[in-house]
């Protein structure tokens, strides 16, 4: 982060724990902006002593932060805390495509994201 | 004239602040104005809400008690198409040559009618598997309910 100190607590951006999403889709379809873009894949997965599981495998999660209002619905309704608000700000783009980040600029962000956030 | 009357009476037992003034499409049941008035005295809020009908949408301006409701009475007659009695509310936030009020619950979103929503993908779905028909699918709120 870069330019004005703000509290770590600040809305600044939103990060994602992909080890914690299960693409429940619950996030994209709660956001009232439709800002969420998430694709995903499923796998059986075949484990020694247990039956065959089905795993939903993320392939694609993107936030487009110019259509975003940061209400914070999506964090609020992530059944399994993979969203959390992160304190970075200066994310200006120079056109529309560039407000969209994917799930490798979400992720980066969670090194910021305060230590106890719910 | 209650509106004003209520309006009035708030702001001389100390709800000086004038916050906002907006609108809620009520639908069937008509529209209601809403204004948010704040002591800061007391530090206590005052939420003043009035009824109008869709056929006659329309409710005195407070412009009278608070000269800032000016912007937010041209704005709610922008957005919902209310008209206000006595204050002549040229258009705020929209340009001239606009159809319609956007936040009228019968106002169709065309962005919303021409993207495909990003929820209608179940867990485990990408945009190719959209291809494939299915019966039921989650369909997005605050859109119209048929397919075109």
């Amino acid at each position: 982060m870069t330019g004005y100190p703000v509290p770590a607590s600040s809305r600044g951006i939103i990060a994602l724990d992909e080890n914690a999403c299960t693409s429940c889709m619950l996030c994209a379809r709660e956001c009232p902006d439709w800002c969420i873009e998430i694709d995903s894949h499923k796998e059986t997965v075949h484990e020694e002593g247990s039956r065959p599981r089905v795993v939903h495998v993320l392939d694609r999660f993107a936030i487009d932060f110019g259509l975003c209002m940061w209400c914070g619905i999506c964090i609020e309704a992530c059944p399994f805390d993979a969203l959390f608000w992160a304190p970075s700000y200066d994310h200006a783009a120079t056109e529309p495509a560039g407000m969209v980040h994917e799930r490798f600029d979400l992720r980066q962000w969670l090194s910021e994201v305060p230590p106890g956030t719910p | 004239m209650t509106w004003i009357a209520d309006v009035t009476a708030a702001r001389d037992a100390g709800a000086v602040f004038f916050d906002f003034l907006t609108a809620v499409d009520l639908e069937g049941d008509g529209f209601e104005v809403v204004c948010r008035l704040w002591d800061p005295t007391a530090r206590t809020e005052h939420l003043l809400r009035t009824r109008c009908t869709r056929t006659d949408a329309r409710v005195p301006t407070l412009t009278g008690v608070f000269a800032g409701a000016a912007w937010h009475e041209r704005a709610v007659a922008d957005l919902f198409g209310i008209g206000f009695d006595g204050h002549d509310t040229a258009p705020l936030l929209l340009p001239a040559s606009f159809e319609g009020h956007p936040l009228r619950k019968e106002f169709v979103l065309a962005s919303r009618e021409a993207r495909q929503w990003p929820g209608a993908k179940d867990p485990g779905e990408s945009d190719a598997d959209l291809a494939v028909p299915r019966r039921r699918r989650a369909k997005p709120l605050g859109t119209r309910d048929w397919s075109p």
